[in-house]
């Protein structure tokens, strides 16, 4: 990895070859381990690094930029002449905004750890076996993702500005199959001596025995309790929502809502730079110094998110980032919600979330690796999965109860979330089986399959499943 | 390259590789972005690297480098060694083997009779902004977006079976879409041609222009449209629409990697196992889908697939009967198949390659003289759906819910009016069950995806999907609305 000065010197050779224009030059770096495990053994071993520089070059209001992952004089004197020569013939842009000057950027909290750049496909492996070890034990299978990152951002300006950061990350996820259901478990840390590796696999064996053999129930509305993961999937989409300029336009839920109260008073949405548990970005948008940020305050919409263009035509100062999502919570563990719940649904995981109706904010997805039936207080057993189809207003809006806020993933910290009345519209067979299909004459796998999922399809419309 | 990729090759033999190959992959990419009348982004991004793939007593050890000269070549065959060991430390049941395969040497360019790299990208840029001009100056409109996208693809590929391959690859893949806002109501609408592999003249082809305008009303026509109905009912889907469908509940299922567990923590498994195939009635008699690599223009027409597999042509499912998987040459064999099918593919030098969806299409009707208009005529009550819209399915390919781009009701055999909010549901095989008709071969076309996410680190693939208008029958209708 080259050193802080290189990487100036680096920015300011490609910025010093284009005299008269305004532009601007970023840097990235990114060395990854990337170990994949499946059926309880490693499947795919990955290492490999790659440097990047992109030159994005402005004459007047026309613009132009190239990138290369090569840094020899050749490429990099490329990376100008096709710069330089986009912006003398692209159209103008009537949203130029030109770009900031010298920041002051805030002290953060660590995110680069020497522990996490020395880590090797050696100890990533070792990690591995503990899960694997874990698994095996139960007779179960371990699947997942063991990813370390390093990385060093830095972007150099012909205004004046310099910035650089590098962080390390380490990401484990582990999902366990016994033999009639599925449990999950990720662990995402910046220095590896943080992650417990004992933790995550004993979490994810945990979760895979309580999944076992799940059982059929009535779709329709419940009490939901959202493990933080989960609530992290369903908050995440509303997030790329707030934009103050697709709101101005009509195009999201937050048309006129700023100001407005448009969820429980439980919810607040903020970025912070002070919370040990998640090292929050020194710079962002054009290397824009992060600065803390309130999105939502007890339920109300303080503010949605500005780029450069738009905040200068409304007056505003620009925000850098959206993310990461800080979400407050309460002192509860999630055992406190379930004995708060008189009936409703446990739910660790998410899956493939899309937009039903973007304006509405309406989603759909499906519940995974986990979903157990809460009745007077009390986790009676495993549901099939379902799919749901619900908006993240009303989720908010119908808030019970909230854990302690936890870090999920690199970029958000929240809590667990109860929340009353959530739709699930459908059933699913989506449990995954050790059983063989049954090695029977063609007639027979044709009648056994029509079965299973026509007798699926009659069960649920007599329910009033899809409706 | 052969120097370099013979060196690699040897270094990994020495060190006892069962199989090892070395991908050097270089690729130009182009793109134009456009925000309402705003270009937000303009550039070209060159960028090369490889990636030399070891597989040392049955486990696998990959390393990638963008600097290709003799000493870094060295230290990345031996990185990749010694990872290599070091997943032996967790070892699978069976090591992993590779099916047998020629040896080819080959040299091979894709289509592209307008080199997208010589248009100037004042040109393609002006294009987009009229485009956007022209949806903005209709009633309603305020939002605006339009993309283009060029790749050139190269690829060396040398293995130990001997095989030394020189691909080259061409991309086109343009978007349009606008917003239309009518009091509390916006809907959106968009091209829905998907990519091709070509060169400019698929742009030219297309006629963005010319149906901006259209695109533009019928956004509007979306939003004074009345919601969905509920309820059980027939649907007509078009080509574009169906391209969706098919590669959720039919390109996903199919991957053999899914199915023996090696997805499981992400992308997630498959309700399909191999015993199935031959027995599963997986859609009705009038069902069949094609995997071909070779199709024209199809973005999954690499001519050698990652594995340095030649690419082929065979059923997925014929007369309604699952007929094969996708497969390669390491998840073969493990299900007692000779050969792989060519369907191994990674998005680039640095990663590693796995089993993606191939070129997968639904055959035309039987019947040539069948058009969508008599699909619709034998539909007393349901929904015309046009492009993709909404869409999720459960890992396991079973529980889907997808909507669409544009919606048409049907009463009575005719369109009657149209309509917003559309979803429908259904199982898997449910569903391609309850196909009854499918229009004939001149109402066939081609939908090129250029983002399928699959893998861990997340790889994004691309491959077309094709079909005619089809129907199906009582499939649950209107039940995402709350």
């Amino acid at each position: 990895m080259r050193t802080r000065e290189e990487i100036k010197g680096l920015l300011n050779k490609v910025i010093a070859a284009i005299p008269g224009l305004e532009a601007q030059a970023s840097y990235s770096f990114e060395k990854t381990i990337a170990t994949r495990l499946g059926e309880n053994a490693i499947t795919q071993n990955t290492g490999g690094e790659e440097e990047r520089i992109r030159l994005v070059v402005y004459n007047g209001k026309r613009s132009g930029s190239s990138i290369t992952n090569k840094m020899d004089d050749d490429s990099l004197g490329n990376l100008v002449r096709v710069s330089v020569q986009m912006a003398e013939e692209s159209p103008e842009d009537p949203e130029y905004v030109e770009l900031p000057g010298p920041q002051k950027y805030n002290e953060m909290q660590k995110a680069f750890f020497e522990d996490t750049e020395r880590l090797t496909p050696e100890q990533i492996a070792e990690d591995v076996g503990v899960v694997v070890a874990k698994a095996k034990e139960k007779g179960f299978r371990a699947s997942g993702l063991f990813d370390v990152d390093v990385s060093l951002n830095a972007i150099a300006n012909t205004n004046g500005l310099f910035c650089i950061e590098s962080s390390t990350e380490v990401n484990y996820s582990t999902t366990i199959h016994g033999p009639m259901g599925s449990g999950k478990s990720e662990m995402s840390r910046n220095s590896y001596a943080d992650m417990d590796i004992d933790k995550l696999a004993n979490t994810a064996v945990g979760n895979a025995e309580m999944a076992q053999n799940p059982v059929d129930i009535e779709i329709g509305d419940y009490t939901v309790i959202f493990e933080p993961a989960a609530s992290l999937e369903l908050l995440g989409f509303m997030v790329w929502n707030m934009d103050a300029r697709d709101a101005s336009e009509g195009t999201t839920v937050f048309a006129d809502k700023v100001g407005e109260k448009m969820f429980s008073e439980k919810v607040d949405f903020v970025i912070k730079i002070d919370d040990p548990g998640l090292p929050t970005p020194i710079f962002g948008d054009a290397g824009l110094a992060v600065k803390p940020a309130t999105w939502i305050e007890k339920g109300v919409i303080k503010r949605l998110y500005h780029d450069r263009f738009w905040a200068k035509q409304n007056g505003t100062h620009a925000n850098p980032v959206r993310y990461p999502i800080f979400m407050n919570g309460e002192d509860n563990s999630i055992d406190d919600l379930v004995k708060k719940c008189k009936k409703g649904l446990l739910v660790k995981n998410l899956w493939y979330i899309r937009y039903v109706d973007q304006k509405e904010l309406l989603l759909t997805g499906m519940t995974r690796d986990g979903v157990f039936l809460i009745e007077d207080g009390k986790i009676v057993g495993p549901v099939k999965n379902m799919r749901w189809n619900e908006s993240p207003v009303v989720f908010l809006n119908n808030i019970v109860a909230l854990t302690r806020p936890e870090r999920v993933g690199h970029y958000a910290k929240l809590p667990g979330i109860m929340s009353e009345g959530f739709t699930f519209s459908s059933k699913s067979e989506s449990l995954y089986s050790d059983r063989k299909c049954r090695p029977a004459s063609a007639g027979a796998d044709v009648a056994w399959n029509r079965i299973e999922f026509f007798d699926e399809y009659i069960r649920s419309l007599k329910e009033g499943a899809f409706l | 390259m052969k120097q370099f990729t013979d060196l690699a090759l040897d270094i990994a033999k020495g060190a006892g590789a069962s199989f090892t190959d070395m991908r050097i992959v270089e690729e130009r990419q182009n793109r134009v972005y456009v925000e309402r009348r705003s270009l937000k982004l303009i550039d070209e991004t060159e960028s090369s690297g490889y990636g030399i793939r070891v597989l040392l007593n049955g486990a696998w050890g990959f390393a990638s480098n963008t600097l290709l000269t003799k000493d870094e070549v060295i230290k990345t065959a031996k990185r990749a060694i010694s990872i290599a060991r070091a997943s032996t430390m967790v070892p699978k049941d069976v090591p992993a083997i590779m099916a047998p395969e020629s040896e080819y040497v080959d040299t091979q360019v894709g289509p592209c009779l307008e080199d997208p790299f010589k248009v100037s990208n004042k040109e393609k840029a002006e294009l987009l902004l009229t485009c956007t001009d022209i949806m903005l100056n209709q009633p309603n409109i305020v939002m605006a977006i339009g993309y283009l996208q060029f790749i050139r693809m190269h690829r060396i590929i040398a293995n130990s079976d001997g095989s030394y391959l020189d691909l080259t690859n061409y991309f086109a893949n343009p978007h349009l879409g606008c917003y239309a806002v009518d009091g509390s109501e916006s809907q959106d609408r968009s091209f829905q041609g998907g990519a091709r592999q070509s060169g400019y003249e698929f742009i030219r082809e297309i006629d963005l222009p010319g149906n901006a305008k259209k695109w533009a009303e019928e956004a509007l026509i979306k939003c004074r449209a009345d919601d969905t109905p509920q309820g059980t009912m027939d649907l007509v889907l078009d080509p574009m629409h169906l391209a969706l469908t098919m590669h959720e509940s039919v390109g996903h299922p199919t991957e053999l990697d899914r199915i023996l567990g090696w997805e499981a923590n992400m992308a997630g498994r498959s309700f399909l196992k191999p015993e199935l195939v031959g027995n599963l009635k997986y859609g009705s008699d009038i069902v069949n889908f094609t995997v071909n690599n070779n199709l024209e223009g199809g973005l999954g027409s690499w001519f050698y697939d990652d594995d340095g597999v030649k690419m082929q042509k065979f059923f997925m499912v014929e007369n309604g009967i699952l007929n094969s998987l996708g497969t390669t040459r390491e998840t073969a064999p493990i299900i007692g198949w000779e050969r792989s099918n060519g369907c191994c593919r990674s998005d680039g030098f640095n990663h590693f390659p796995i089993n993606r969806i191939p070129n997968l299409y639904m055959e035309p009707g039987a019947d040539d003289s069948v058009t969508p208009e008599d699909l619709i005529a034998g539909v007393d009550r349901g929904v015309y759906i046009e492009g993709m819209g909404s869409f999720s399915i459960d890992q396991m390919r079973n529980n889907f819910q997808f909507g669409g781009d544009m919606f048409w009701m049907i009463e009575g055999g005719k369109k009657t009016k149209p309509l917003k909010k559309v979803t429908y549901q259904a199982q898997t095989t449910q569903f391609w069950n309850s196909c009854d008709a499918i229009a004939g071969k001149k109402y066939w076309r081609p939908h090129g995806v250029m983002n399928c996410g699959k893998g861990e680190p997340m790889q994004v693939m691309r491959m077309t999907h094709g079909a005619s208008h089809t129907r199906f029958r009582n499939i649950s209708v209107g039940g995402a609305q709350i």
